[in-house]
């Protein structure tokens, strides 16, 4: 299981969830003095541009995977931006090319002499911050349950889609369970999706990536999102455990309060571009 | 020496000739038939990292300098200056390509750049194949980092494998030389050198990853997985390099990557 090749001809999808609900106004708990809903835009953004920087090549983005964006608060349904907006599912070739801005962001890169210097990045947005409503969060994954099995229909035999619901996990239309669930069964010949939850809560709790159990987690909607998350396949577990993370057979796709950038980074599509250590 | 050369490639699924992204190099001499006739061989085969930019480039680089450049089989030293030779033209190269994309009304868009600031990677091996001297056998001396493999076979047997010689060491993170340059002492850590006899009779196989990983898994489950590449391009065979490749993958047997064979039949 987990081990057909993403490429061209064998493509995969990555579904994103996005909290949009009130809720989200709130303050996150790390004391960032950041509104919830500009951490996930924001994490949703940065993953966008991992993923299209994972998959580009010389004058192109190879389409790797096909992208669905799922917003959840007032209503439910697409919530990319700009010229992609009400798009269900889209080649990361179109994602690449067409956010619907291009920011340009001052980051601290290395001056090569010990130092740090401010450095200017493009940083593309596809999404803005949006916070109304309620939190059918039951609702949105039913949503990808639909846009999922239109995918493996179509792609028996692709590396299984990987679903990501960012949120604070106060879900308003009822116990996520069963439809995380429903999701989690939906499953290709190389192995059943996988559902992944990034959790950002007002609690000033600490940081939290890829556990393996809900003992430390702070309150009960991180249980609950824990508990929704499936296990980490084998060889993600292996690049958890490369990026610092104590694992076990049982580390799922969970994080509180932290990135999950990395996760662009678990998945295989041809030899990695590292440097000899 | 008499050695009859022949080279197969092909690219990954999905992929063009124009995005193939592996290179090989055979010579310095061979007629049009494959034949090389002289007191030297020399090979190169590099595997250009799917997740670079202008990684095809600094593979087809790289195969340029250490096919060519004396002294990169025989000892770290060697493999270092060759190194150095490759690197130090890269940021030319990449300015060279920037501004034909300017020219040509493509400019490098957003999500270019952090691969092209990064540099490219590929792994690497060469050989040099020196005829007797003085009575002695003739020898061949190789280099490699990373997972592009020789394999030498006598007398229906694997008579050397390098430098992986166990198909669970294949892996999507093998050491890879960086266009943008290294620490010497770090490299040297990851330069594997060899050195063997070879007779008329010996046959080579050198390839890139996803064949080397099938062909030592083949042997390791008690097979001869050079058959079907001997017959290759032969009247016995029965497909085409592209045709059994794409077979191998359809059974699952081989990664689909691209895929590179330099066969050389010592004569």
């Amino acid at each position: 299981m987990y081990s057909a090749e993403i490429s061209r001809a064998n493509p995969t999808s990555f579904v994103f969830l996005l909290d949009q609900s009130a809720s989200m106004q709130d303050q996150i708990g790390s004391g960032e003095g950041r509104r919830k809903s500009d951490v996930v835009a924001d994490a949703l953004n940065r993953l966008l541009q991992e993923l299209t920087i994972k998959c580009a090549k010389e004058e192109g983005v190879r389409d790797y995977f096909y992208v669905s964006v799922i917003g959840y608060g007032a209503t439910v349904g697409p919530a990319l931006g700009g010229s992609l907006a009400g798009r269900d599912l889209v080649a990361l070739s179109e994602i690449a090319t067409s956010p619907a801005k291009l920011e340009t962001r001052s980051k601290k890169m290395p001056d090569g002499a010990g130092g740090l210097v401010d450095q200017e990045i493009k940083f593309p947005i596809w999404v803005n911050p949006v916070a109304n409503g309620g939190t059918p969060m039951s609702n949105a994954l039913t949503r990808a349950q639909s846009v999922v099995s239109g995918w493996l229909n179509d792609h028996p035999a692709c590396f299984p889609p990987v679903v990501l619901n960012l949120t604070d996990g106060e879900s308003t239309d009822g116990d996520p369970t069963n439809p995380a669930e429903a999701l989690r069964q939906l499953a290709s010949v190389d192995g059943p999706t996988l559902l992944f939850n990034l959790h950002v809560s007002s609690d000033a709790a600490p940081a939290i990536s890829f556990p393996d159990s809900d003992v430390a987690l702070p309150n009960q909607y991180a249980r609950t999102l824990f508990n929704l998350s499936s296990t980490l396949p084998d060889h993600m577990r292996t690049y958890a455990q490369q990026q610092g993370c104590a694992v076990s057979d049982g580390t799922r796709g969970f994080v509180f309060n932290a990135d999950m950038t990395s996760i662009v980074q678990f998945l295989d599509i041809g030899t990695r571009a590292s440097d000899l250590r | 020496m008499l050695a009859l050369t022949s080279t197969f490639l092909v690219p990954k699924r999905g992929s063009s000739l124009k995005e193939y992204e592996d290179a090989s190099w055979v010579g310095p001499e061979i007629n049009a038939n494959g034949e090389v006739q002289q007191d030297t061989l020399r090979v190169a085969v590099a595997d250009g990292a799917s997740e670079s930019l202008l990684a095809g480039h600094w593979a087809r680089r790289l195969v340029r300098v250490f096919g060519t450049a004396k002294n990169a089989t025989h000892a770290k030293r060697g493999f270092v200056a060759a190194y150095r030779e490759a690197a130090c033209g890269w940021d030319e190269e990449v300015s060279t390509y920037t501004a034909e994309r300017e020219e040509r009304g493509s400019p490098i868009q957003w999500y270019e750049e952090p691969g092209l600031a990064k540099g490219a990677y590929a792994t690497i091996v060469a050989a040099e194949f020196s005829d007797s001297r003085q009575g002695q056998s003739p020898t061949w001396r190789a280099v490699g980092v990373g997972d592009s493999c020789i394999f030498q076979v006598r007398d229906e047997s694997l008579y050397a494998r390098f430098p992986i010689d166990d198909s669970a060491a294949f892996s999507y993170q093998p050491p890879l030389l960086a266009s943008r340059g290294v620490e010497d002492a770090v490299l040297r850590r990851h330069i594997r050198l060899k050195a063997n006899d070879w007779e008329r009779g010996d046959s080579f196989y050198v390839t890139t990853d996803a064949l080397a990983a099938w062909f030592l898994r083949i042997f390791e489950s008690g097979g001869r997985p050079w058959e079907p590449l001997r017959d290759l391009d032969t009247r016995d065979a029965d497909l085409s390099f592209e045709e059994w490749v794409d077979q191998q993958r359809d059974f699952g047997e081989m990664h689909d990557d691209d895929t590179t064979l330099v066969r050389i039949d010592m004569c």
